[in-house]
């Protein structure tokens, strides 16, 4: 009696512990982040944390494509509202002038990159990658794209240190085009507009060329490079070569949208503990540089600093100091907004723009009728605020014990070595020439990069020199939500010109000072890769 | 006996894996599978096939138009118009993946209009066709250009007369016809046979159906959130920003030309169309269609209160942006400009501010509650 009683309660244990098991409930992952799990390996201390913005970060949004567009969660109502301000403003399309109906929100162009901050950072995140239609070689850019190119003369000598005279070793604009190339434009924007309607500087098409690379187990991956094209410039439509834009020194380089959540915290790194990470000489001979970049800061200009020059941080090569400038520059650059930090138009003074004036009867000068901006410092105060205070996305997966051996990996093969993973940001202090938000201050944080330059080989380099930048070099770019890229949007690429598909495509363009932890990468077995991808996609 | 209990413990145990219902630990469970299958399949492509389906007879109809041109032609052109965008607006409650990746809600959306240059251009002598218009600045292009070529300013009335309307109109409204064609069917074709980005070609909705092999999301909890954050974003945009900006704080401080749809005065139509595109993502079907599961089942299961609560405040917030056009059927346009219109509006905004709050505050953190296989 008692025996068959039992065997009755081992089949419920069994039949308890399969229901369980057919749950997927393991029982294991200990979550604690300690060193080591017992099994000989030694994880490190990032491995479990999840909330990589400190208490900015959202937990809420942190699965979905909202991951980058939601308010930090420790924002004072009254924050919440200027954010939210914000967030309309980010999205505000421009128009022609003179609008007699929202003559608030005309100005757009005359030449442009596209018309609302959010076409270039599709839900606060990247743009789309412009794909090639079937049976077609290469694109025009032309509504639908998000990307474009920075341009710049060829310095005669390399510009060390940047002084009043030589402009503090910021890029040489081409005569009569600037530092960007504008490849859209208003309907009567150039002095052919009647056959080239909604034409900007000049067209650009996009390509691209494949390669593949093999690993020793024999696993290939596709990569692709984009490569553009420039043709029928306003300047020369018929003959680019006779084109400023078309000589030999013009250098020119792809330039993505990035995702500008917590941007504020980046900014809020003390510039101290950035520099703590420099090593331009390679003292500790680890094969790694980093390098701060220096560039002008319109905000000190503004002030009257005698030295308008700050770290750079932002940009693909941290060529601007602060969200401020970053945003404000891209509402004057790439839309063609003028604003109070940006009060002239970026073309102003080329024959593009001259021409315009002349022909249409001074319609886009940039400025309102008593010489102010088109838009005011409120909307531009809450742009910026907006970009300084989106929360950062929650880790996923972070029990998984691939995820964890991932970060294990990542560890071992040196990522850190640059993709820095932790700070503190300053107690106190300003952001951009203004009082930042408590929310911001002494936050930990996990971002992942070191906000430093290095040369990262020539497979990825553009040639084009951004202040100290080198052609070679750009910034690290932060892992922090990395993960949820193709959740916000399903056609997102990696690195400045979006040509890396996968994170592991993105790894695999790493050289130069990378390029040892590249190597190091490939060297591990497929399930090791998997694990360590595994890893930055819980980021 | 004994073998009861055996079978009533798996009975139990299975039931917590697929069925649905609340543990000791606060956490409930749910079987999202047939959830997600039913809003990706019947909800949201059922929804951008009709879409498509719209947006093809309008262009057919715009080619009737320009074949023959006459008020009757003009007036079915006014009305496709009307038909395509309730699937349109509908379809806001669930902007994600394609409508944004393929860049096709801001070149059929676009707002405001760029009248400057689009007079500029209809004035000109340039030809066009749909390709090149694809390429042009937003604002010339899309839902709104087109309702600003059938129903004119909307100052006055919303009733442009065939008349009225030149044959460059009607050649330029059948080209944006076309792009708007094009773009819906691409939108229907993304999300059912192919998906083509960097990472293949797989239908989007497989993205959502099959969360094991998406490149998109990592589990589905990604999904759901997805949804319930749209749902409570488009509560947040048609309260606090369709409605709240044009009405602004005073009857002094209004603004006609931030309302959405207004040279058609569509508008009410076009908000009452997004809370029902909330309805049909909550319920899991169109309204009158047979019971399917939907979010609502989802909250159901981790708290019922909660379920009653929201259904409640979306029929609602449906209902009074239907009342605010009053008893002599008031544009939106007019009613923020008058003082009983007013209050209709801030009942309508009180219901949608409700409704998000629900979403956002008790939702979204239920989500977290699930106990997620």
């Amino acid at each position: 009696m008692d025996v068959h009683k039992n065997k009755i309660n081992i089949s419920i244990a069994l039949a308890v512990a399969m229901g369980l098991a057919a749950c997927g409930g393991s029982g294991s992952g200990s979550g604690s982040g300690s060193k080591d799990d017992g099994n000989g390996k030694s994880y490190p201390s990032y491995t479990d944390v999840e909330l990589l913005g400190g208490d900015t970060t959202t937990t809420e949004a942190s699965n979905s494509g909202h991951g980058f567009s939601t308010p930090a969660p420790n924002l004072t109502e009254a924050e919440v509202k200027h954010h939210e301000e914000g967030d309309a403003n980010f999205e505000t399309s421009f128009i022609t002038a003179p609008s007699n109906e929202h003559p608030e929100l005309d100005g757009l162009g005359p030449v442009f990159n596209n018309i609302n901050c959010n076409a270039c950072h599709q839900r606060d995140g990247r743009n789309s990658t412009i794909l090639i239609p079937d049976g077609e070689k290469r694109v025009l850019l032309g509504s639908g794209a998000g990307i474009f190119l920075r341009i710049s003369k060829k310095p005669d000598e390399v510009c060390t240190k940047g002084t009043k005279e030589n402009n503090y070793c910021a890029p040489i604009p081409v005569p009569n085009f600037g530092g960007q190339l504008f490849h859209r434009g208003i309907l009567q924007a150039r002095p052919d507009w009647e056959q080239n309607n909604f034409k900007g500087q000049a067209d650009v098409y996009l390509s691209y060329e494949y390669l593949e690379v093999t690993y020793d187990d024999g696993t290939k991956v596709k990569l692709k490079k984009p490569l553009f094209e420039v043709e029928n410039a306003y300047d020369s439509p018929a003959n680019f070569a006779a084109s400023e834009l078309g000589q030999p020194d013009v250098l020119m380089g792809w330039r993505n949208g990035m995702p500008v959540f917590g941007l504020g915290l980046l900014e809020a790194i003390p510039e101290s503990a950035i520099l703590d990470n420099v090593d331009v000489n390679d003292k500790n001979n680890d094969g790694i540089s980093g390098k701060a970049n220096y560039v002008f800061d319109p905000v000190k200009a503004m002030a009257g600093d005698d030295n308008p020059v700050s770290l750079g941080r932002f940009g693909w090569k941290a060529n601007t100091p602060s969200v401020r400038v970053q945003s404000l520059g891209a509402l004057r650059g790439d839309i063609g907004i003028t604003n109070p930090l940006f009060p002239d138009e970026s073309v102003k003074g080329t024959d593009l723009h001259e021409k315009y004036l002349s022909r249409t009867g001074l319609l886009d000068t940039g400025k309102g009728p008593n010489g102010e901006p088109e838009v005011d410092d409120k909307f531009s105060d809450s742009l910026v605020f907006y970009s300084e205070t989106l929360a950062v996305p929650a880790r996923r997966n972070v029990k998984d014990p691939d995820v964890r051996e991932g970060a294990r990996l990542f560890e071992q093969v040196n990522c850190t070595g640059c993709h820095t993973p932790k700070f503190v940001t300053k107690a106190d202090g300003q952001i951009g020439g203004k009082d930042m938000s408590k929310a911001l201050k002494s936050q930990t944080i996990y971002p992942f990069t070191d906000m430093l330059l290095h040369d990262m080989g020539e497979d990825l380099a553009d040639g084009r020199p951004d202040f100290l930048a080198d052609g070679n070099e750009w910034r690290t770019r932060p892992l922090w939500g990395i993960g949820l890229t193709k959740a916000v949007n399903p056609r997102a690429g990696f690195l400045h010109d979006g040509r890396a598909a996968t994170i592991e495509e993105a790894i695999l363009w790493h050289g130069g000072e990378a390029e040892k932890s590249k190597q190091d990468f490939m060297s591990l077995s497929k399930k090791e890769r998997q694990q360590l991808v595994k890893f930055v996609n819980s980021l | 006996m004994k073998k009861t209990i055996i079978a009533v413990s798996l009975v139990t145990l299975l039931a917590a894996c697929g069925g649905s219902g609340k543990k000791d630990d606060g956490k409930f469970s749910y079987a999202a599978q047939d959830m997600i299958v039913n809003l990706t399949d019947d909800v949201i492509v059922a929804g951008y096939s009709n879409l498509a389906m719209k947006g093809s007879e309008l262009f057919q109809l715009t080619e009737t138009l320009q074949a023959t041109p006459n008020a009757d032609n003009w007036k079915k052109v006014q009305d496709a118009w009307k038909a395509a965008r309730q699937p349109w607006e509908q379809g806001e409650s669930h902007i994600f993946g394609p409508i944004e990746a393929l860049e096709i809600d801001p070149h059929l959306d676009s707002w405001p209009l760029n009248t400057v240059d689009l007079k500029a251009q209809l004035d000109g002598n340039a030809s066009f066709d749909a390709e090149t218009i694809k390429n042009w600045e937003n604002g010339v292009q899309g839902f709104h250009a087109m309702e600003y070529l059938l129903f004119g300013d909307g100052v006055d009335d919303n009733e442009k007369a065939f008349s009225e309307s030149t044959a460059r109109e009607r050649e330029y409204l059948k080209a944006l016809a076309e792009v708007l064609r094009d773009y819906t069917s691409d939108l229907e074709k993304a999300w059912k046979d192919k998906f083509k980005d960097t990472n293949g070609e797989t239908p989007y909705a497989e993205r959502l159906k099959n969360v094991s092999s998406s490149p998109t999301y990592s589990s589905q909890v990604g999904v759901i959130e997805e949804l319930v954050q749209g749902m409570a974003g488009i509560a947040k945009e048609v309260g606090e920003a369709k409605i709240a900006e044009p009405f602004g704080g005073s009857i002094d401080n209004v603004d006609t030309s931030k309302v959405e749809s207004q040279y058609s005065w569509n508008s009410l139509i076009d908000f009452a169309n997004n809370i029902k595109g909330v309805k049909n993502v909550w319920e899991g079907e169109f309204s009158g269609s047979k019971d399917k599961p939907g979010i609502v089942d989802f909250v159901k299961a981790g708290d019922s209160a909660l379920a009653d609560k929201v259904t409640k405040q979306i029929n609602d917030s449906i209902a009074n942006i239907e009342k605010i056009a009053g008893d002599n059927n008031m544009p939106f346009r007019q009613a923020i400009k008058d003082a009983d219109g007013r209050k209709r509006v801030q009942t309508a905004v009180d219901s949608l501010a409700a409704l998000k709050a629900s979403l956002e505050n008790e939702v979204v953190p239920l989500i977290k509650k699930w106990d997620a296989k």
